[in-house]
């Protein structure tokens, strides 16, 4: 029999304060702060007039990704100012997720509501007035609520939808997918950690060998969580300049 | 409300026990769980430090970091962009120079080409004009030495009808024994040296 006994959820989730008030998430959230700013002051020292190279090419490839990859394929020339914005929100998200397969850390911070919750509300607040801005408020309202091209008869219920997804679930969805896909990624983690250890030391020697296959999978898992970290961040910045450009210009 | 306790420990013992009250246990275990906080739930502490964060790199991003670094960028594709421009520019003006001096290399060509006809023209007709005098000079020297032929001619064969009349003369003297006439001897001399030419 395998003396199993997995963790009570808040004992995975929840952090003891290193000191008042800041715990690891805090923590997580702040080095990703200082570590993107790390990151661009020391690409900044580098000669600009020089072909990238090391950590200005790195800075350099960041700006690209956010600048091709994310504002031009959602918001066109027009969104390019919201260039900087886009990519520190990546560039947060992101680390605030890797340190989930960190050693030491071995949570994102992002596995915790508070994070994702956050910038879920900013983008709303946000996409809620550029949208006012461009359009007017009633401008705003009317394009989001009384979608153009539907019969009239079908706002009985286009609208409600439409109020519902767009203003009350979008920011919920945001924060909800970032949250549930980091804290899923924790668990199955912890879950697969945890029974390998209980299989390599089972008194039951027989159970010794099949640990390997929960092992395998800690491995397969972990490689897994490199890619849903980076994919989770760019989801969240591909949405939030989705949002953003969809506000800004409602005919696109 | 009586109450049955199922306990099974590692050593595959099974313990079973019925107790009558497990009031405080269940109340305390309640109060457990009450106390237990939501796992989902978000904390003030952590929203305030995150939010501070973001905030604050998105602050030194948007008015520091990126705009140093976007122009840095912006500098450099302009100054390769601008050296792409000046080799392009250097390259037509290559290809300028090149087909300036394949016109100029043409027409030195077409000059030396003009240049060599007409000194193969006037070559040409230099030759034709000493060739000319030469054939000129040739037979007037041709035309001298026929006269001179002619005369020659002429003065031998007055020479030997002389002499022949001469010997006519003499023959038909000793003959006769008087001398002939001597037109008459001349035009017979005349007459047979007129039919043996012919």
């Amino acid at each position: 029999m395998i003396a199993l006994e997995f963790p009570e959820i808040n004992s995975i989730l929840r952090w003891k304060d290193l000191f008042p008030t800041f715990n690891k998430i805090a923590l997580i959230a702040v080095l990703a702060a200082v570590i993107s700013i790390t990151i661009f002051m020391l690409a900044l020292r580098q000669d600009h007039r020089q072909a990238p190279k090391g950590i200005r090419n790195l800075a350099e490839v960041i700006v690209e990704f956010i600048e091709d990859g994310v504002v031009m394929q959602t918001m066109g020339k027009e969104g390019l100012p919201w260039t900087p914005f886009l990519m520190t929100m990546f560039l947060f998200i992101y680390l605030c997720n890797v340190p989930g397969i960190i050693p030491f850390f071995q949570m994102p911070a992002t596995a915790r509501m508070a994070v994702p919750l956050f910038l879920a509300l900013m983008v709303w607040v946000i996409y809620n007035v550029v949208g006012i801005k461009h359009q007017g408020v009633l401008g705003y309202f009317k394009s989001t609520l009384f979608p153009p091209g539907v019969p009239k008869a079908l706002y009985i219920l286009v609208t409600p939808i439409e109020f519902i997804s767009a203003i009350i679930v979008r920011p919920f969805s945001l924060a909800v997918r970032l949250f549930a896909n980091m804290m899923a990624g924790h668990i199955l983690l912890v879950t697969f950690a945890l029974l390998s250890e209980a299989l390599f030391q089972a008194k039951d020697k027989i159970l010794i060998p099949v640990g390997i296959l929960p092992f395998f999978m800690l491995i397969f898992l972990t490689s897994f969580e490199v890619l849903v970290a980076f994919l989770q961040a760019y989801i969240f910045a591909m949405l939030t300049a989705v949002y953003i450009g969809g506000a800004a210009h409602p005919e696109h | 409300m009586p109450t049955v306790i199922v306990t099974q420990s590692s050593g595959h013992v099974v313990q079973v026990r019925l107790v009558a009250g497990v009031t405080t246990e269940t109340t305390s275990a309640k109060a457990a769980v009450k106390a237990a906080p939501n796992p989902i739930a978000p904390e003030t502490k952590e929203i305030a430090w995150a939010a501070g964060s973001f905030i604050v790199l998105l602050v030194v991003m948007r008015y520091f970091l990126f705009p140093k670094l976007k122009k840095g960028m912006d500098d450099r594709y302009a100054s390769v962009r601008s050296d792409s421009e000046g080799a392009d520019r250097v390259r037509a003006d290559a290809n300028a120079d090149v087909a300036e001096y394949e016109k100029a290399l043409a027409a030195v060509r077409a000059e030396a080409a003009g240049r060599v006809d007409a000194a193969r023209q006037t070559v040409d007709n230099e030759r034709n004009a000493q060739l000319a005098q030469v054939n000129g000079r040739i037979a007037a020297a041709r035309a001298d030495a026929d006269q001179k032929n002619a005369a020659a001619r002429e003065a031998a064969q007055g020479d030997v009808a002389s002499a022949v009349a001469t010997v006519a003369s003499r023959v038909a003297e000793i003959a006769l024994g008087k001398a002939p006439d001597a037109s008459v001897v001349s035009a017979a001399v005349a007459s047979a040296m007129e039919g043996s030419r012919s």
